[in-house]
């Protein structure tokens, strides 16, 4: 008990220093994000008061009812050389607001001014979009935060993880856009290799039981994108409505069979490093464990987390589309079409990660009793 | 037949084979979670019913269906699934606040050619369902860590029958911390994933920092993350404290009915 409190008490300062760094930067990166218009070129006005000049109930050609805003908005600029002078603004809103909105006084909105009117005593423009920035830092501080309280030194190793990894994506998405040669799917297969190596390295330390992992990882990854592309092949891509990804003007199947590998990879790691690190688990506190009680038990441990880590990837993937779809019946779109439509992609996604996790289990079973064995053989 | 037939047809034969009647039973408990999804969906189509109600009503069967229906009711399975709909709960408001506050509902420019023809004005609340879609999402990744942590515990006060409620937690807490970075790299890669052409489509354009940051679209798949992470990390302690209160608290009544 003694012991415990000393060792509390010389910990302090150092504790004591971490928050007050992260209090610093936390209160330092609000203060940016809410004082940070002279760093955009794209004029900001701030929202002072409104006014609803017209409201019109309507009815759409489905029957659906809603009713249309008309809003007087003055606001100030904030930042150019016209900081300060108030704009008028008008903004067209409806209540359900699938692409517009209302805004309150406060909100910070990027604006266009109107060229006509600059040097007159009022200033008229257009709304361009909504400053979120503040919002971005405050979600991404809560999650930080958050993640470091409960996670503490395990929460700090995942915000790291998560970092190096976007930091891999985005760089190796640089790659593939730059050189007109290089496979998207070649590109991400180097990504994937990366991203397994440093985040179950740099959580789980070098040893035995995360070399497994990743030897796991990546056979099961692997395979999964070959069960996809065989399937994909065979069936030439009927089923697979790529409208969804109209706007891209690179080859579609490409991309979608790169966001597969990608997307199965982190569910795939997830059940390797489960079962690797209860079969090493196993063994260390009982190394005269036979392979076959080794083996009964991965099985075991697999069927338990099966169910729920499928359950991950379906909700992760299918519940993006729900406005998409409400959209669609509301149009009046035929269920049938509605689905295949906007969920063809994303069942399929969801599907081979499926495919992935459970194919993961016996993977990571067999390479972790192969590094067990390896382990036991040595001297 | 259909890339998605025969994808369900693998899925279906592998559960089988590697898992066998618990793989059926979860292959099953897929498709039922997936028809509760629909059904919700569909019911959000009338304006007169709240979305955020549909959504906690939702959120409670279908964790049933996967707790209770793949595993079957105990006192794991039930301490999961009370800390899953509290997480959800807790979550649901802040997220609400969230989605209201940045404008982040409904579909983004970039998505507008896709829905030219289709009337926009169809008088449902967009923002009440953009944060039961971010909720939806993480659910999967709540009930999953919901049973991973009350699955050990009671294997821990199995063991040890004299540990306190302050000890059970804390250890609840440092199972949690151990999962709790392999879940938010599972969320981040279907993201990521899901969202490739997205981000290939920014770096074509070569947007800038500050229109990536401040666009509808990377606004919301950030809160989408922020907000997987947050309801996973927040399940950690709402599962350690409900599982610990449960355990002690059941361990103590059949000390008291006689010590059976």
């Amino acid at each position: 008990m003694f012991a415990q409190i000393t060792e509390r008490k010389s910990l302090r300062p150092k504790h004591l220093f971490i928050y007050i760094t992260l209090a610093l930067c936390v209160a330092a990166s609000l203060y940016f994000v809410y004082h940070n218009h002279g760093w955009y070129d794209r004029p900001i006005a701030e929202v002072i008061s409104t006014k609803i000049v017209e409201s019109t109930e309507m009815e759409d050609m489905n029957g659906n009812k809603d009713t249309l805003y008309s809003q007087q908005i003055v606001a100030a600029l904030k930042n150019g050389a016209q900081e300060g002078e108030t704009i008028t603004l008008t903004n067209e809103y409806s209540s359900s607001g699938a692409t517009d909105q209302e805004y309150h006084p406060g909100n910070e909105l990027f604006v266009s001014i109107d060229s006509s009117s600059t040097g007159k005593t009022e200033l008229t423009g257009s709304i361009e979009d909504v400053k979120r920035d503040t919002y971005m830092m405050i979600i991404g501080w809560v999650f930080i935060l958050l993640l470091l309280v409960v996670g503490k030194k395990q929460g700090l190793f995942s915000l790291i993880t998560l970092g190096v990894n976007a930091i891999i994506l985005s760089f190796a998405l640089d790659i593939y856009l730059n050189s007109a040669d290089i496979s998207l799917l070649v590109v991400c297969s180097i990504g994937v290799i990366l991203f397994t190596g440093i985040s179950l390295l740099l959580v789980n330390g070098f040893n035995e039981k995360t070399y497994a992992a990743v030897v796991a990882t990546l056979i099961g990854t692997f395979m999964t994108l070959l069960i996809a592309y065989v399937v994909v092949g065979f069936t030439s891509g009927n089923g697979l409505r790529y409208e969804e990804m109209q706007f891209l003007t690179r080859p579609y199947e490409m991309v979608f069979m790169a966001g597969i590998l990608v997307g199965c990879l982190g569910a795939v790691m997830d059940v390797a490093i489960t079962l690797s690190s209860s079969i090493f688990g196993l063994y260390e506190k009982n190394p005269a464990i036979s392979i076959r009680a080794l083996r009964k038990s991965g099985f075991e441990i697999g069927q338990d987390i099966m169910g729920t880590m499928t359950n991950i990837l379906f909700f992760v993937y299918i519940s993006g589309a729900i406005p998409m779809l409400i959209l669609f019946f509301k149009n009046a779109s035929p269920l049938g079409f509605t689905l295949s439509m906007n969920l063809s992609l994303e069942m399929a996604r969801a599907l081979t990660g499926g495919i992935g996790i459970v194919l993961a289990i016996p993977i990571a079973i067999y390479t972790s009793i192969f590094f067990v064995n390896r382990k036991k053989a040595r001297p | 037949m259909t890339v998605q037939l025969y994808l369900a047809a693998i899925l279906f034969i592998l559960m089988i084979t590697i898992g066998g009647k618990k793989g059926a039973r979860s292959f099953v408990a897929l498709f039922l979670n997936f028809g509760v999804l629909l059904f919700t969906i569909i019911l959000m189509n009338d304006p007169n019913l709240n979305p955020i109600i549909l959504t906690l009503i939702a959120c409670t069967l279908i964790s049933c269906i996967s707790l209770f229906f793949i595993s079957e009711i105990n006192i794991k399975t039930v301490t999961a699934f009370l800390s899953t709909i509290i997480t959800t709960g807790l979550l649901l408001f802040f997220i609400l606040m969230l989605t209201d506050q940045a404008m982040i509902q409904g579909f983004s420019e970039e998505e507008t050619e896709e829905i030219g023809a289709l009337s926009l004005f169809v008088g449902v609340d967009f923002v009440k369902i953009g944060a039961s879609m971010i909720i939806m999402s993480t659910l999967g990744a709540i009930i999953d860590l919901s049973i991973s942590i009350s699955s050990p515990m009671r294997e821990i006060a199995y063991h040890n029958p004299a540990i306190s409620q302050k000890d059970l937690f804390s250890s609840g807490l440092s199972i949690g911390r151990d999962i709790l970075g392999t879940s938010t790299n599972t969320l981040f890669f279907a993201f990521f994933g899901g969202y490739m052409g997205l981000l290939i489509w920014f770096k074509d354009l070569s947007y800038t920092i500050g229109e990536i940051v401040n666009s509808k679209v990377f606004s919301s798949e950030m809160i989408f993350i922020g907000s997987a992470g947050i309801g996973v990390a927040l399940a950690i302690p709402v599962t350690s404290w409900i599982t610990a209160y449960y355990l002690v608290k059941r361990r103590s009544e059949s000390r008291d009915s006689g010590g059976r």
